[in-house]
């Protein structure tokens, strides 16, 4: 057990020892002085902090208190350390969560075959160990645990569904909980990056086998007209060329195909069924990963947007509702319109311009509903450009504004509005949100003398209108979602409850805006709210769609790294500075004792 | 003799020639002398008248009042005495102190004189002083010098500056010395004892002897200004004169404190000791010796001449 020092300079400080053991031995030397008599001398004790006779020098015993100090704080200074003995070091399994480790090889899991090692591990139980999930982040999995029934217990919550396993960063987030001091296990299927772990204290286990899979890795189903476009994208990841047999069901139809495909090949099915049909469920023949096998596909969300055209001007009636039904986002209106087209040839901005009776705006509805305000004005000026637009703004997504004239009011926004496209200092759209969360969007374009109703940027502009208005419609946004994505839940402030597909609840309480709801699992979720939510759009389904899990052919098992030597694992560098400090606290305190009541000197 | 020695004698007897020394009445009285006494004598100094009794000298009947009175009256004149000094000297080596302070503003030696011990100087000048002061007033003097016993100062009934052999060399204390060898004084003399009365002991049974048949008693403690004033603060290795012991000291504000408190205890025993004995006590300092002298005008010791 040799110490070493962290600042061996901090030993030049030693130089004061010789100092003071010269401060003293100057301070003791005594001066010769004849007196009269020493009879008036007798009162006091003799000095004992000199030397009774010339040739023996006696220090007092503060300065050997004072002299020990010193030399203690200059070593403790220098920041000594030594290998101390350590009963063990604690233990941080790092636990890949992927969906991989369900690959079956031999009718036994790689996650079987991790648990059966970290069972016979604990035979001999470290003093205490923690579990990390690798996902895809990593996750601590509870305070430290002692013995295997506890680990156990807390294995329950290794459910391997992540789409990748972060596994690099749960070393990093190991060593930080470890303090670089405790051993980490990596339980997973594959090999690590580098072979050669130069890690002492890490250990990496794998329990996977090369196999053959035949996998999803691509599913959706969107609007396409009045019909849902299928994609199905089917991979090979093997080393020869495979078959397997591919089912596709939508309600009682059943429709059975061969797939045939080379060694790490892959194919995508692209098809139309009816937008009547319920979920489509797409199974391949069982192999090694039964998981990414098997798809469910729910009918798109198609959300339309109710408008009322208030405009006075047939023109510009005519105009927008072409526009409109142009998007196909614009569903029939009964009642309770959701976007107001109005029309004012009021100046934005100028108190003094009254707006004409006969072209007021439409009186609001209402209700969470949106208005949009075509100021048309006589005065106008037409504008080429260069064009102002707010790229990041839903409203201006793909809009181009090439080539295009706009005819505006020189008018200045009002204010609260903010600008989403200018000409120069003229707002030509722009939008402001009242206190219910309602947009007014207010559109300063006269078509008369303007080429932007022949441009495509148009219908973009509307097309953008509605599917922001969409956006902020409640429910869900998406019916389909890989495994592990967010699905985004819009709703109105009342509270939902998510179940999952081992039925397992979420509740969240009242929150207003957006939930994104995770996809811990594969399967249908069904969201449980308020009347907002039709029974059509109240589900989504997840599907485990990740081409780098799907490939087992690069799982291996084996162990790599090894945590280093026993006798190195038991002896720990350890910081000594402490012994030192308290040792001369303590010297610090006797010499100060000594000094209060004088018998230092005696 | 050292010559600082010599040259203060000669300085003190200058010194003194402006003194006398003031005797007491109760010291007029002794050997028959220039001075009256305070009793009957044969002086033509008229005293008193009593009756005569038988043995008067027929001499002195005053014839006149008996032709008045019918009574038989004598005259008594006063008598002639010479009074006497013993001046004690301690001559021990405390007396002869080497100091670091040089010559005091009450000693200056003569030129290509180096001035060894202040104390010793001043106790010289003193001696020459007061057997000046004495010999202003009439009278006798005996200079004793203790050592291994008591002796009496060489040439000590001439005048101070052919005084010899005042070496303060003894390492005895005036007391041990009284034991071994006691002086003679003169009864009903006045006795004055210089010493720095640096040494254990009680000093009730020195001054009893001193003061035993003595018309009155001084002590006059001289010390060194070093004997007052402790050195400053350090490690000290300090040499009996006398004896040559040594002790090793740090001295610090509370030993120095002490020393002061030792010092003036030491003063109060021997202060109480004279008021018990009936001795006059003053302390001189000897680097400032000549600004001490008023202090013996004050104790009645000597007056100006």
């Amino acid at each position: 057990m040799i110490p070493f020092l962290t600042y061996p300079l901090a030993l030049i400080a030693l130089a004061t020892l010789p100092a003071l053991a010269a401060i003293y031995i100057l301070r003791n030397r005594f001066r010769r002085k004849q007196v009269s008599s020493l009879v008036l001398w007798r009162f006091h004790v003799q000095s004992k902090s000199g030397g009774a006779k010339i040739h023996k020098l006696q220090l007092p015993f503060l300065f050997f208190l004072e002299l020990l100090a010193l030399a203690l704080l200059c070593v403790a200074a220098a920041g000594p350390h030594w290998k101390a003995p350590q009963s063990a070091r604690p233990l941080i399994i790092i636990l890949d969560d992927s969906f991989s480790m369900r690959a079956v090889s031999e009718n036994i899991s790689a996650q079987t075959r991790a648990k059966n090692f970290l069972e016979k591990l604990f035979r001999q139980p470290p003093p205490s160990t923690r579990l990390i999930l690798a996902g895809t982040e990593p996750r601590s999995l509870g305070a430290s645990v002692k013995n295997w029934r506890e680990v156990n217990k807390l294995l329950s919550k290794w459910k391997c569904w992540s789409p990748n396993a972060s596994i690099d960063s749960a070393v990093t987030l190991a060593a930080e909980i470890g303090k670089q001091q405790a051993n980490i296990l990596v339980l997973t299927d594959h090999k690590p990056a580098d072979e050669n772990i130069s890690n002492p204290r890490l250990e990496w286990r794998a329990f996977g086998s090369p196999l053959n899979n035949f996998a999803f890795v691509s599913a959706s189903r969107t609007a396409f007209g009045d019909q849902d476009r299928c994609l199905l994208e089917i991979a090979n990841f093997s080393a020869n060329a495979h078959s397997t047999k591919l089912l596709v069901q939508t309600g009682t139809n059943v429709q059975a195909s061969m797939i045939s495909l080379g060694a790490h090949e892959s194919q995508r099915l692209v098809f139309n069924i009816s937008s009547d049909a319920p979920s489509l469920r797409a199974t391949l023949e069982p192999d090694a990963l039964a998981e990414d096998n098997d798809v469910q596909l729910l009918p798109p969300i198609r959300k339309k947007v109710r408008v009322q055209v208030a405009l006075a001007d047939k023109n510009l009636s005519a105009l927008a509702n072409r526009t409109l039904d142009a998007t196909s986002l614009r569903a029939a209106i009964s009642a309770d319109p959701q976007l107001v087209i109005s029309e004012s040839d009021n100046v934005v901005g100028q108190a003094s311009s009254l707006p004409s009776a006969g072209k007021m705006p439409a009186p609001l509805p209402a209700g969470n509903c949106w208005n949009l305000v075509w100021s048309t004005v006589a005065a106008t000026n037409a504008f080429t450009g260069p064009f102002i637009v707010d790229t990041s703004h839903p409203l201006a997504e793909g809009v181009a504004l090439e080539g295009v004239i706009w005819a505006a009011a020189q008018i200045t926004n009002a204010p609260g509005e903010i600008p989403v496209i200018l000409a120069g200092n003229v707002p030509l759209l722009s939008t402001r949100e009242d206190f219910f969360g309602r947009q007014y969007l207010t559109l300063n374009f006269n078509p008369e003398l303007s080429t932007l109703q022949n441009t495509p940027d148009f219908p973009i502009l509307f097309w953008n209108i509605l599917s922001w208005r969409i956006s902020e419609m409640p429910g869900l946004k998406e019916s389909n979602a890989r495994l592990g994505a967010d699905v985004t839940l819009k709703t109105t402030g009342e509270a939902v409850t998510v179940i999952q597909p081992d039925g397992t609840k979420n509740s969240f309480p009242k929150t207003g805006g957006e939930l994104a709801l995770e996809t811990p699992m594969p399967g249908i979720y069904s969201v449980i709210g308020g009347q907002a939510f039709s029974l059509s759009t109240n589900q989504f389904s997840v599907n485990a769609l990740a081409a780098d899990e799907s490939d087992l052919s690069a799982c291996a098992s084996g162990q790599f790294g090894k945590w280093s030597e026993d006798t190195a694992r038991r002896l720990e560098e350890t910081s000594a500075v402490w012994i030192f400090g308290l040792l001369a606290l303590a010297l610090l305190t006797t010499h100060l004792y000594l000094v209060a009541s004088a018998k230092g000197t005696k | 003799m050292d010559s600082a020695i010599r040259q203060a004698l000669r300085d003190g007897e200058k010194l003194g020639l402006r003194y006398a020394l003031q005797v007491p009445q109760v010291a007029a009285s002794g050997w028959t002398g220039a001075r009256t006494g305070r009793r009957a004598g044969s002086s033509i100094d008229f005293q008193d008248y009593r009756e005569y009794q038988p043995g008067d000298d027929l001499r002195f009947i005053d014839w006149g009042i008996y032709a008045r009175t019918d009574r038989l009256t004598v005259k008594l004149f006063r008598e002639e005495v010479v009074p006497h000094l013993d001046l004690i000297l301690d001559g021990s080596r405390s007396m002869n102190l080497e100091t670091e302070s040089g010559s005091g503003a009450g000693f200056k030696p003569a030129s290509g004189l180096e001035a060894r011990s202040t104390k010793a100087a001043a106790l010289a000048k003193l001696a020459a002083l007061l057997a000046t002061a004495a010999a202003n007033a009439q009278c006798t003097q005996a200079i004793w010098v203790s050592g291994e016993g008591f002796q009496r100062l060489q040439n000590d009934a001439l005048t101070p500056s052919a005084w010899d052999k005042l070496d303060l060399e003894s390492k005895r204390t005036p007391e041990q010395s009284f034991e071994i060898l006691p002086p003679k004084f003169r009864r009903l003399g006045v006795r004055v004892f210089v010493s720095d009365l640096l040494w254990p002991g009680n000093p009730i049974s020195i001054l009893r002897r001193l003061r035993d048949g003595a018309a009155a008693l001084f002590v006059i403690q001289l010390l060194a200004r070093d004997d007052v004033e402790p050195p400053e603060h350090g490690n000290l290795r300090v040499v009996d004169s006398e004896t040559g012991d040594e002790s090793e000291i740090y001295i610090d504000s509370s030993v120095a404190k002490q020393y002061a408190e030792n010092l003036a205890q030491l003063q109060q025993s021997w202060n109480d000791a004279c008021r018990q004995c009936g001795a006059q006590m003053t302390t001189l300092i000897a680097e400032d010796f000549e600004n001490s002298i008023s202090e013996l005008e004050a104790i009645q010791l000597l007056a100006p001449a």
